[in-house]
């Protein structure tokens, strides 16, 4: 993650003009030296990553630019929406004027980035780009070692907390979204949600988001519904990278890794997505390419500090805490908000958003809901130390005969589900959930890298009964049938000269599965000691076929570069012509095309088009015309065989004059060549006769070709 | 080194040919390659047979492939695919 924030920092500056980059520089680097750009933005990157320096920068700027970005850093969000920049200022009172330069002033020390778009490849100026925000909301980035070095610096805070007297508190399992979550992934996995050319969704997965049971029906224990609950699974759900965009598709990405580091990480990981939430929020639900969500990032970051500088034993009353937040943030502050925008918005993000995160603890008293940070909450938020993991039950499932997986959510963990989730499908969430085990989804979790041991362990550990034998069969059947067939999409393949090379290599340690008598399959290059070959050839298939055969005058001998041929051509050329010789000096082999190879051609389906296309990739020219030939030989329409008189002239010119006089031309057929016409022997008497007139005396006899 | 090690090049550099993101599919058996060219919409994405039960794909027709071969009730394994 700092890596990558890092990499994007490397990436805008280097967009930076010149002389911003400079001045850019001369606050975080402050240079002593001339340098270039490119040695300007490594400095950058490596004061970002420098500690000390970076904390003698952070304590330089102003107190109100120390509290932004600590509140920021406090998010663990690293990409914010500039206007919420803004409204965090203004909501610790700044006044409205001095804004503007105080977020410009973060630029310009270098602590924050703007995130640009890819079309975007020069900035002059950060006030010209703060001036762009009409266009669609701009994000800024707060690379992630800055935010570690941040810390929100003490300010006099309204406490809004207060004692309850013998309330119980009411806190949840942390489990309710990661199982939506995973619902979702599983549908998704089986059927992509589209995307249309806005951005939105189409109109089938509007309704698959917004109608499905199993994501959208509340939980047994929920305090708060939410509008449109499938579309925030979907929208965190691709923040997270369950789920992928790609061409105009949403398509299943990976379950998050978190997932098996417990309940806190899986959960951490998801909180700082809630300030990212674009299409999604508490007031209208799903409210796609619109700003009209934007307010709310900031004011949950309010919300949640107005909790954190509670004290642990004290609650607050939510009411209270959406009204201290409207009065501060500027998005409610000014005249003519919709009543609709403030009706109980923080009830419905707190109730049904951050508690079953188990980020917070609520209670109902005197007909008020009330909230603090759980001890997870504090610890997120706060950085207090973390509390202990939940206790565990490892035995919590019953794997039924039927292939039904019941499973007890009180032992149920992140791990669990998102093994459980790759293996089988969801059917009911509640205090036990349901799972159906199908050949597809042991596929899948087969091509998760679990074996048929690995499941088969996973339910002895998990399972309250042993696991049905009938089931373990299937799940053999399942595993053994998989084993079956392996498709390599980016194999890597080495081609020895001969066996005993194939042999020798092996001996030395290299690892792969032989193919045949000379060639081996590796899973992976980086396998390869290279140190043990000598390359004589490589070829990438990534990439267009290359020319590598070349043919004599003839037409018909073909001489392949072994250096540079592949495998498809090797597979292509004994269809396509008869070997004649190898070479092994030269590194050549050559190939000749004979009546039977293009026969066999033919009937493997190769045509004129095929043996054109073949030959323009493989030698960069049309095929030759005996190659044509002999393929479309049986083909050819049957020749007409004739005797013909033909007439020949020492000179064209007098042919010409023939065919252009209409009392000649009459008597003329074909023209045969410049001096040669033919001429149809019961007209020949006619044309003798009107030449004899002209002077122009024509033989009288025919004359006998010799043979 | 003896001469017959010398002879035989054992010790030297190996010359090797390598084939970088080549699409394969290898199968248990030879009759499972045959079923598999057998299969209609597969045969076109098979350039070639390297051996009885190594197939060699058309370049970047694998998801087509595994596809097909799904519909035909088979669970390939994909090398280097996780989830």
């Amino acid at each position: 993650m700092k890596a990558a924030d890092l990499d994007q920092v490397r990436s805008t500056l280097a967009v930076y003009d010149e002389t911003l980059l400079r001045e850019v520089a001369a606050r975080l680097v402050k240079p002593r030296n001339h340098w270039s750009r490119h040695e300007l933005i490594n400095k950058c990157l490596e004061v970002l990553q420098n500690p000390p320096v970076l904390d003698r920068r952070l304590a330089d700027l102003s107190l109100p630019l120390r509290r932004l970005l600590g509140l920021l850093a406090r998010s663990r969000q690293s990409i914010w929406p500039l206007a919420s920049l803004f409204e965090l200022l203004l909501a610790f009172g700044e006044e409205p004027a001095a804004v503007g330069p105080v977020v410009q002033d973060l630029f310009e020390a270098g602590l924050v980035y703007p995130v640009l778009g890819g079309n975007v490849s020069r900035l002059g100026s950060f006030g010209y780009w703060i001036s762009t925000a009409s266009e669609g909301p701009l994000y800024v980035l707060l690379p992630r070692p800055l935010m570690e070095r941040v810390r929100l610096p003490e300010v006099e805070q309204t406490h809004l907390g207060e004692t309850l007297p013998e309330v119980t508190p009411r806190r949840a399992d942390g489990l309710e979204l990661l199982l939506r979550l995973a619902v979702l992934w599983q549908q998704v996995y089986s059927l992509p949600l589209r995307r249309t050319q806005g951005g939105g969704f189409f109109k089938r997965d509007v309704e698959r988001l917004s109608q499905d049971a199993l994501f959208n029906s509340p939980s047994a224990d929920a305090l708060r519904t939410i509008p449109d609950p499938g579309f925030l699974l979907a929208e965190l759900a691709e923040r997270l990278g369950l789920l992928l965009a790609v061409e105009g598709e949403v398509r299943a990405g990976s379950l998050p890794e978190e997932w098996n580091e417990g309940l806190w990480p899986a959960l951490g990981a998801i909180v700082p997505q809630l300030f990212r939430l674009c299409d999604w929020g508490p007031v209208d639900g799903y409210r796609p390419l619109s700003t009209h969500n934007q307010p709310f990032a900031s004011a949950y970051l309010l919300t949640l500090e107005a909790l954190g500088q509670t004290p642990s034993e004290q609650w607050l009353a939510i009411d209270l805490l959406q009204d201290w937040v409207q009065e501060h943030h500027p998005f409610w502050a000014r005249s003519g908000v919709r009543p609709s925008q403030r009706g109980p918005w923080l009830e419905v993000f707190l109730l049904g958003v951050v508690w079953p995160l188990g980020l917070i603890e609520a209670t109902q008293h005197q007909e008020r809901w009330w909230v603090r940070f759980s001890d997870w909450g504090r610890a997120w938020f706060l950085g207090t130390p973390l509390p202990p993991s939940p206790p565990s039950f490892p035995k919590t499932l019953l794997l039924q005969p039927n292939l039904e997986i019941l499973v007890y959510r009180q032992g149920l963990t992140p791990a669990l589900l998102r093994r459980l989730s790759l293996v089988a499908t969801w059917k009911t969430l509640g205090a036990a959930c349901t799972l159906t085990l199908e050949a597809q989804t042991v596929y899948r979790a087969l091509e998760a890298g679990e074996t048929f041991e690995s499941l088969a362990q996973l339910f002895e550990q998990h399972g309250t009964r042993p696991t049905p034998p009938g089931v373990l069969d299937l799940l053999r059947t399942w595993a053994n049938k998989r084993e079956r067939i392996t498709v390599y999409p980016a194999a890597t393949l080495l081609e020895f000269a001969s066996a005993r090379d194939l042999e020798e290599a092996l001996a030395r340690g290299l690892n792969g599965f032989r193919a045949s008598e000379n060639l081996l399959i590796v899973a992976s290059e980086d396998q390869i000691d290279f140190k043990q070959f000598r390359l004589a050839g490589s070829r990438d298939y990534g990439l267009p076929p290359e020319r590598c055969v070349t043919v004599d005058d003839d037409g018909v001998t073909l001489h392949v570069d072994l250096s540079r041929s592949d495998l498809l051509l090797e597979t292509e050329l004994p269809r396509l012509a008869d070997l004649v010789e190898r070479q092994a000096g030269n590194n050549r082999r050559i190939y000749r095309l004979t009546p039977e190879s293009l026969a066999r051609a033919r009937q493997a389906g190769w045509t004129l088009y095929t043996l054109e296309q073949w030959f323009s990739q493989r030698l960069g020219h049309p095929a030759t015309p005996a190659a044509k030939l002999l393929l479309l030989a049986p083909q050819i329409e049957t020749p007409r065989l004739r005797q013909l008189v033909v007439l020949t002239f020492a000179d064209a010119a007098v042919i010409d004059g023939l065919e252009q006089w209409p009392q000649t031309r009459s008597f003329l057929q074909e023209r045969l060549g410049p001096t040669a016409v033919v001429v149809a022997e019961e007209h020949l008497p006619g044309l003798q006769q009107v030449c004899s007139q002209l002077g122009l005396k024509l033989p009288t006899t025919i004359e006998k070709l010799p043979g | 080194m003896t001469i017959a090690a010398l002879a035989s090049g054992a010790g030297g550099r190996i010359p090797v040919k390598l084939h970088r993101r080549v699409c394969l599919i290898i199968t248990e058996d030879a009759v499972l390659a045959e079923e598999i060219l057998a299969r209609k919409k597969l045969a076109g994405e098979v350039v070639g047979r390297l051996t009885e039960r190594v197939l060699l794909l058309r370049p970047g027709r694998v998801e087509a492939v595994l596809q097909e071969l799904q519909k035909m009730g088979h669970t390939p394994q994909v090398a280097g695919k996780s989830v």
